[in-house]
């Protein structure tokens, strides 16, 4: 596979310590495009084998507005099903960026090890010096090991090592899209963190009219009706959620966006700090980075202040819990002190409604959306690498355009017939 | 003429970056582009942008431009951070002298942080 | 097709024995004189200085060599120069760095080496530091090597006032100073003198290289004509056009058989085609005649090819430690730290040109069918590059503590120049092989 992509794929076992490496077949790519079409099968040919696999979709770290998403596929512990998650921030594009397309990650080490991904070297290290640190203290500890602060982290904090069914797999300091217990398979295969930096580069087969066409697209979408919203809240009001804008907005610092994605869907708020400050901080932790509504609407209907709930969220990432089956799990309990919340996150357990019933993380599941229209929105972003949320409130990123961008982008023949029966495939459907 | 750059309406979504990449390689990197958010300090969110023009280093923080001479001397008694001597080996600005419709970093930006003045 | 293409188009005859005249060969520069223009070309044997004193300018070099399909190459250090290291060379590239450092390195017996290899027949092409070093001077070190009379006019006992890069404006020099008036892009025009052609203005960069001034003309080449909207004025504008302007960029001195190239500015800067044509065609000229195509296979006969096995685990080693360091040393460029070491300040961007250097080849000898080594170099370099990560991450972490460590900047700058003449040894040997230049032995 010549264009947007680095051609290959990475087969690690974590028992026996091989890696493997196979170049992505461009037959592959016309049968199944990418992302989840292709960790689905990847995920089928390793099945016995009880794989977690990362992919890049089509058009991740591309110019296409949007195109932060890669994404796990593994059998969810939660809900039992084969299931996607997202991994949005800049994690996605930097396994883009890594010198993979795919990775499966295969089999259970013997003792707490690391992935370090970096320009097409897989290597698995002893995880002895972060096995036991928080999702944060591990972050911080691989970025100082490596000595590079734009590593991104894929890992698990305590809830992941001790086997919670609710933990999450966080990205760096963060909680992530993963809302069906990733983080719990992580721990089972006694891997602590994916860290990933990759300095790679991505030919384009038609450089000038996929550009074009990736600005054109820019302009639109900047003078449409998304024009100015910014925020998790405004996200949310956007596709129909509940308003929590006005209980949030004091503690909002700035807005964030995932790699390249047009509307910031991140809100980082100041706890111990000046939300208003503009220097840099002399705080070293002065808040956190709010990348799911979910926890957050719950935990305001429980009559929590925004602070306190983010605070709630603030232990979670560090836990690596998931935050909304905490706020779910303790809605049903009554329990509205933080520090209670945070004392029972070892005896947390499921089944939570949080986790949703789609194969697709509810993550993305905001307002009351259709669902078939949402399960297929979420499969086409899942397939192409388009940020979930982000996909499903533009409408100027058609099928159709996506397919265009696809064609020029990798000099393949891609239809709207192989889009429809890779999304048939993976949905279940076909 | 040159790039202007508001470091407090940046969202830190790299599009300058990569687009600029695309101007320098004819594909998609991120390694020579000499327009880059800062994104070092992901804990306290402190980012801003930072440019390198032909003479100077442009260090766009939310709390306002700040441009470094290349090869002058800095303030000794100014806390050294990140964006102080960035990427002094790429290659400076261009206003990607080649297109017609200007720079790519600012068409590319969603929020209109970037501008030609 | 380009310059480097058609160089290399013709450097895949002249290896293979083709007999070529120069006028066939060297297109587009026109020769109306000098008695070279029948000369049969040579495949030359190359030796790249990288020992003490030398800045990461020498893989500058590499990157003309390697683009012009000039594979037979060997990387000489301040000691192995003076072991005999010029035998079967036909041309000595030094670059810049530290002239004092490098004489110091050099010693009498590395002067009395360079020496000999000129007199019978060598070429010395000197760029910047390199272009200083065969000046005359009264000065130690410096004054073993007094082969080309002529003089710098940035010699100065009273320092103007530096406007700006203070830590690069200046060299002591006994009692009085070397400055350098101007960095970067500076225009030239030739003289019209073979082996540079007709006269014509050009550009070049400039980082510290001598205006000089020689009593004979016809030595020559090329002159500073003006500076350009690049150039960086460290000093006033009126003093600087006063110090270059007129003055010789570049020279060609004869010597015994062989002959001096001293360029000013850094014609071999890969962003310089003109410049790099240029140098390549007065190489040409002044090659030694009558070279064998191979002439060094002889010091190769013990080379050695890895397995197929052994080169996957060479080459992932490798690619590992690059990747490992690189990306510590794209983190450090963010960091406003740099190192003097000897006379020269060192950026952190540098500690990317060596690893760019090596990374920038992985593929092509990941595609190669066969690795060229001689025994022991790969394990040698696998264990030079693993120190290379060590390093880079021990600088990264003590400049993200605030602390200036000078010395462990000097041994990874040392380690950097290691690991690189290392990796590129084994490149070029396969090239070479590959290229149809050295044979099996």
């Amino acid at each position: 596979m010549e264009y947007l992509a680095s051609d290959k794929i990475a087969i690690v076992d974590l028992g026996s310590g091989d890696i493997t490496e196979e170049e992505l077949d461009e037959d592959l790519v016309l049968e199944k495009i990418g992302g989840v079409g292709i960790t689905q099968s990847l995920y089928d040919r390793f099945e016995g084998e009880d794989p977690i696999v990362l992919g890049s979709g089509l058009l991740t770290g591309s110019l296409v507005p949007g195109s932060a998403l890669s994404v796990m596929t593994a059998k969810s512990p939660l809900t039992g099903k084969v299931s996607h998650v997202p991994v949005v921030l800049d994690a996605g594009i930097e396994f883009k960026y890594s010198g993979f397309d795919y990775m499966v990650i295969k089999g259970t080490a013997q003792k707490p090890v690391y992935l370090w991904v970096h320009d097409g070297i897989v290597d698995i290290n002893d995880a002895d010096e972060v096995w036991g640190k928080d999702v944060w203290a591990a972050t911080d500890y691989i970025r100082e090991f490596m000595g590079d602060d734009l590593i991104q982290v894929l890992g698990i904090g305590k809830a992941g090592e001790s086997g919670s069914p609710l933990a999450t797999t966080c990205i760096n300091y963060w909680q992530g899209g993963d809302r069906l217990g990733f983080g719990t398979l992580f721990g089972q295969k006694m891997l602590k963190l994916i860290g990933l930096r990759g300095m790679g580069l991505l030919e384009i087969a038609e450089p000038e009219d996929f550009v074009e066409d990736c600005l054109a697209l820019v302009s639109t979408i900047k003078s449409g009706p998304l024009k100015g919203k910014k925020g998790i809240a405004q996200m949310a009001v956007t596709l129909g959620g509940e308003d929590i804008e006005d209980w949030i907005s004091p503690l909002i610092h700035r807005h964030m966006a995932c790699f390249n994605t047009p509307i910031p869907t991140n809100s980082f708020v100041f706890l111990d700090e000046d939300p208003a400050l503009l220097e840099e901080s002399k705080v070293n932790e002065p808040g956190m980075l709010l990348t799911d509504i979910h926890p957050l609407i719950t935990l305001k209907k429980m009559g929590l202040s925004a602070k306190d709930a983010c605070q709630v969220l603030k232990e979670c990432a560090k836990y690596g819990i998931d935050a909304a089956a905490v706020a779910e799990l303790s809605e049903k309990a009554g329990t509205t002190a933080l520090e209670d919340m945070v004392k029972s996150f070892p005896e947390l357990k499921g089944p939570v409604d949080s986790a949703g019933t789609s194969i697709f993380s509810p993550w993305a599941m905001v307002g009351n959306q259709d669902r078939d229209t949402w399960e297929r929105r979420q499969a086409v972003s899942y397939i192409l690498g388009i940020h979930p949320l982000f996909a499903l409130m533009t409408s100027e990123l058609t099928e159709a355009k996506l397919l265009d961008l696809a064609s020029l982008g990798t000099e393949l023949e891609l239809t709207q017939e192989t889009l429809d029966e890779v999304v048939a495939e993976v949905s279940g459907k076909s | 003429m040159g790039i202007k750059i508001d470091g407090l309406l940046c969202t830190a979504c790299m599009a300058c970056e990569l687009a600029c990449g695309y101007h320098r390689d004819d594909a998609f990197a991120l390694l020579s582009s000499c327009i880059v958010p800062y994104r070092g300090r992901e804990k306290k969110n402190y980012l801003g942008v930072m440019l390198k023009e032909e003479d100077s280093l442009v260090a766009a923080r939310p709390e306002g431009i700040e441009i470094n001479r290349i090869g002058e001397e800095q303030d000794p008694d100014k806390e050294a951070d990140a964006s102080a001597k960035p990427m002094l080996l790429r290659e400076s600005c261009d206003l990607c002298e080649d297109l017609d419709d200007g720079p790519l970093c600012i068409r590319v930006c969603p929020v209109d942080a970037i501008s030609v003045e | 097709m380009d310059i480097y293409e058609r160089f290399k188009t013709l450097n895949s005859r002249l290896i293979r024995g083709e007999n070529i005249p120069f006028s066939e060969g060297i297109k587009g520069l026109s020769h109306p004189s000098g008695t070279n223009r029948d000369k049969p070309l040579a495949y030359p044997a190359i030796a790249i200085y990288a020992g003490q004193g030398a800045s990461h300018s020498w893989l500058w070099f590499v990157d003309l060599f390697d683009r012009m399909g000039l594979y037979d190459l060997c990387f000489l250090t301040d000691t192995t120069l003076k072991e005999n290291g010029l035998r079967g060379i036909d041309v000595l590239a030094m670059s810049g760095g530290d002239t004092f450092a490098i004489a110091e390195g050099l010693g009498k017996s590395g002067a009395r080496e360079i020496e000999r290899f000129i007199r019978s027949g060598g070429l010395y092409m000197g760029s910047c530091a390199g272009a200083y070093l065969p000046l005359n001077s009264s000065k130690p070190f410096l004054n073993l090597f007094n082969y080309v009379p002529a003089k710098i006019t940035n010699l100065t006992r009273s320092l103007p006032t530096a406007l700006r890069l203070k830590e690069k404006f200046c060299t002591s020099y006994g009692c009085s100073f070397i400055f350098h008036p101007v960095r970067e892009t500076v225009e030239l025009k030739t003289n019209g003198f073979a082996p540079f052609g007709k006269p014509k203005t050009l550009l070049a960069p400039l980082y510290g290289g001598p205006p000089m001034i020689l009593s004979d003309p016809a030595a020559v080449l090329a002159r500073y004509t003006g500076f350009t909207d690049h150039t960086l004025f460290l000093v006033d504008r009126k003093l600087a056009e006063e110090t270059v302007l007129g003055t010789a960029a570049v020279i060609r001195k004869k010597m015994g058989a062989g002959h001096f190239h001293l360029y000013g500015p850094h014609f071999e800067h890969p962003r310089f085609p003109t410049a790099n044509h240029l140098m390549a065609a007065a190489m040409y000229w002044d090659l030694r005649r009558g070279n064998p195509p191979c002439p060094r296979t002889d010091a190769l006969q013990g080379d050695a090819f890895l397995s197929k096995k052994s080169a996957k685990h060479f080459i992932r080693a490798v690619k590992r430690e690059i990747s490992n360091a690189r990306i510590v040393a794209a983190g450090l460029e963010m960091q406003p730290v740099q190192w003097t070491i000897g006379n020269k300040v060192y950026d952190p961007g540098k500690i990317r040109v060596f690893l760019e250097a090596i990374w920038s080849r992985l593929g092509v000898l990941e595609k190669a069918p066969r690795l060229c080594i001689q025994p022991g170099q790969d394990g040698a370099t696998m264990r030079h590059t693993a120190s290379l990560t060590s390093l880079v991450r021990a600088t990264k972490r003590d400049s993200d503590q605030g602390r200036n460590t000078p010395d462990l900047a000097r041994t990874l700058f040392s380690e950097l120049s290691h690991s690189s003449m290392l990796f590129l040894d084994i490149y070029f040997r396969t090239q070479a092989y590959h290229f149809g230049g050295i044979h099996e032995a």
